[in-house]
């Protein structure tokens, strides 16, 4: 794999070192990505598995809500339960709050809901002339869609929050895996390359001006050998001195 | 001479101006959807199969130029069809039955009264047409009117310049001006206490005090006619009283209205002063805690005993509401036993409003997929298998 037209960095001793923390520091993390991604699939699969029970469970708590209220109809022989409804609520009895979830360090936010009783007690004189009770039981019917619905909006929100989570560290992960990683072992391999090259070529450079001299020296010789026969006189000292070479 | 025309008349009398009007209602009778009838109805599986059954009853002519059907379309064009029949007998009626046809529609302007107090009371700027189509169409008031009542506010002072400037004029302004000087009179012996205590019950306790108002005038009314129109009417009225008066109580339970201090301050005064329960039983009832007092109170009166045996017995499948409504068919299909009498009228209306929720029931339960709970809440009329029948026998 090519460098990505990449400038190819200064090769040497340095750069590789900095190069091989790169690449430890990469595949590293790498491993810890991966086992996040790892963790939030198994989630993810989970949460597919709850929301599609959920979303059975509200369909059905839905039902029985659309019957009781079918009930309630009837029980108030024909009144505008509706709008009665609607006049007497003022404050939302049922209320919901976030808690933070924690999920392989991705935080998800979780709904829980709160109902506060009291603020039913207006509710509670709904009917009393006929269909009370019937009333009452529509209105638990339909807490309990309420608390399913609930369940699900959290368990949605869970899932988009881990959907979006996994994509991304799906992308570092490959990033890492396909990019980043090739990329730094290229360079490596480069500069180590580069490295045995300048090697070679100095060793064949010490090789050469060995021979040069060798080839120098051997000249200079013959040259020294020469003069000595073309002087050839008797020497001065006729005596041959084996410590000198000229 | 007076007597005679303010009164229905007998064996003799009658059929000299109601004659034709009680034929009608006899003719109307036949109307009522069968057992037959609810049984193909019953093994529909959508409600266009519902409405090709009920192109061979009585309905045909209402559903016929309905193109989409759903429980509400059911129920208007149902209503609609009670009212043309209403409004027909209530064109043919000479004096003392017109009036009584009048009374029978206070029942619905006290209502539609109501539901538009309650739907402006929140919000002024309601849509007052959306709010007319909700009315009930048998208590219809001019649109001039409705328009006005949306003007007023929710307080004592407000319901009295609501009298006093727009009800005064319609039907239904006496049980207004009663309700307004018991008020005024309570008001005077702990003034602010009982304001601030009714703010949230005051609608509550307007409408129930105007039913109450309203059954007592038509019992009054019902016995100036005398004969068996006053004897079957006053039964009729008594037996719905006593279901209000129960189910006033048995509602009350978990409300602030069963603390002890407010049980017979303000509880009490929803209880119709009419009824067999009255004077003695209510005043038992006004006592009455939870629901164990409330079984031992009602263990005198074996009819209302069954009734709130059904409550009792948890089954699911019965509500008291049921009961009562059981109870209800029962009287007013005796109702039609007798004749030269107008309590028929009545119970005609009545009947053909049990009719509609029994429709409006079964096509919900269409719709819902529920068709084996169809058992649970409805009552056939003028019907051989009808689990008071059966009991009876």
């Amino acid at each position: 794999m090519s460098s990505a037209g990449g400038q190819r960095p200064a090769a040497n001793r340095m750069t590789l070192q900095t190069f091989k923390a790169r690449l430890g520091g990469a595949s590293k993390g790498f491993k810890l990505l991966k086992k996040k991604r790892d963790a939030l699939k198994s989630r993810f699969q989970a949460l597919l598995k709850d929301i599609v029970d959920t979303k059975l469970k509200v369909g059905e708590s839905l039902k029985d809500g659309a019957f009781a209220l079918a009930k309630a109809h009837y029980a108030s022989s024909g009144d505008d339960i509706a709008s009665s409804i609607v006049e007497r609520a003022k404050k939302p009895s049922v209320t919901t709050k976030m808690y933070p979830d924690n999920v392989a360090g991705v935080s998800i936010p979780v709904f829980k809901v709160l109902r506060n009783a009291s603020q039913e007690a207006i509710a509670h004189t709904m009917g009393v002339g006929s269909g009370g009770a019937v009333l009452n039981a529509t209105r638990d019917t339909y807490l309990k869609a309420v608390e399913c619905i609930v369940q699900l909006a959290s368990l949605q929100t869970a899932f988009h929050t881990l959907d979006e989570e996994i994509k991304m560290t799906s992308r570092r992960v490959n990033a890492l895996e396909y990019v980043l990683i090739p990329r730094i072992e290229d360079i490596i391999h480069y500069i180590t390359q580069e490295m045995d090259e300048q090697a070679r070529e100095e060793f064949f450079r010490v090789k050469k001006v060995v021979e040069k001299k060798k080839v120098k020296l051997a000249k200079e010789k013959e040259q020294a050998e020469k003069n000595e026969a073309a002087i050839d006189a008797p020497s001065i000292l006729q005596k041959k001195d084996a410590d000198i070479v000229f | 001479m007076v007597t005679v025309y303010s009164k229905p008349g007998g064996l003799t009398t009658f059929n000299i101006k109601d004659g034709f009007v009680e034929a009608l209602l006899r003719g109307y009778k036949l109307g009522f959807l069968k057992d037959v009838d609810y049984r193909s109805i019953l093994q529909c599986d959508n409600l266009s199969d519902v409405k090709l059954n009920l192109q061979e009853t009585d309905y045909g002519n209402f559903c016929a130029e309905v193109q989409q059907v759903s429980p509400s379309i059911i129920r208007e064009k149902a209503m609609e069809k009670l009212v043309a029949e209403f409004e027909y007998l209530r064109s043919q009626a000479d004096y003392p039955l017109a009036q009584f046809l009048d009374y029978i529609t206070y029942d619905y302007m006290i209502d539609n009264v109501m539901l538009i107090l309650k739907a402006t009371l929140n919000n002024p700027n309601v849509d007052i047409f959306s709010l007319v189509k909700q009315a009930h169409p048998l208590g219809q008031f001019e649109e001039s009117v409705l328009k006005s009542i949306c003007a007023f506010e929710n307080s004592a002072k407000g319901y009295g310049e609501l009298y006093q400037s727009v009800l005064i004029d319609t039907p239904i302004g006496k049980y207004f001006a009663k309700f307004l000087e018991e008020e005024s009179a309570k008001s005077a012996q702990n003034a602010n206490d009982v304001q601030n205590l009714l703010a949230e019950l005051s609608a509550t306790r307007l409408e129930s005090s105007l039913r109450k108002l309203y059954l007592e005038d038509f019992a009054h009314f019902c016995e100036t006619l005398g004969g068996e129109t006053a004897e079957i009417m006053l039964n009729l009225l008594k037996a719905r009283a006593d279901a209000t008066a129960i189910n006033i109580t048995l509602n009350s339970f978990d409300t602030q209205l069963n603390q002890i201090n407010t049980r017979k301050s303000q509880r009490k005064p929803l209880y119709p002063s009419m009824g067999f329960l009255y004077p003695e039983g209510t005043e038992k009832l006004s006592e009455v805690g939870d629901e164990n007092d409330l079984a031992s109170v009602l263990r005198t009166y074996p009819i209302y005993e069954e009734i709130f045996k059904s409550h009792q017995g948890q089954s699911n499948e019965q509500t008291i509401d049921d009961a009562f409504y059981e109870r209800e068919v029962e009287l007013n299909e005796m109702a039609f036993e007798g004749q030269f009498q107008y309590a028929a009228f009545y119970s005609y209306v009545r009947l053909k409003e049990q009719e509609i929720r029994n429709l409006v029931w079964i096509c919900e339960c269409i719709v819902q997929r529920r068709k084996d709970r169809t058992s649970d809440h409805f009552v056939p009329i003028f019907s051989k298998e009808a689990k008071f029948r059966n009991r009876n026998r």
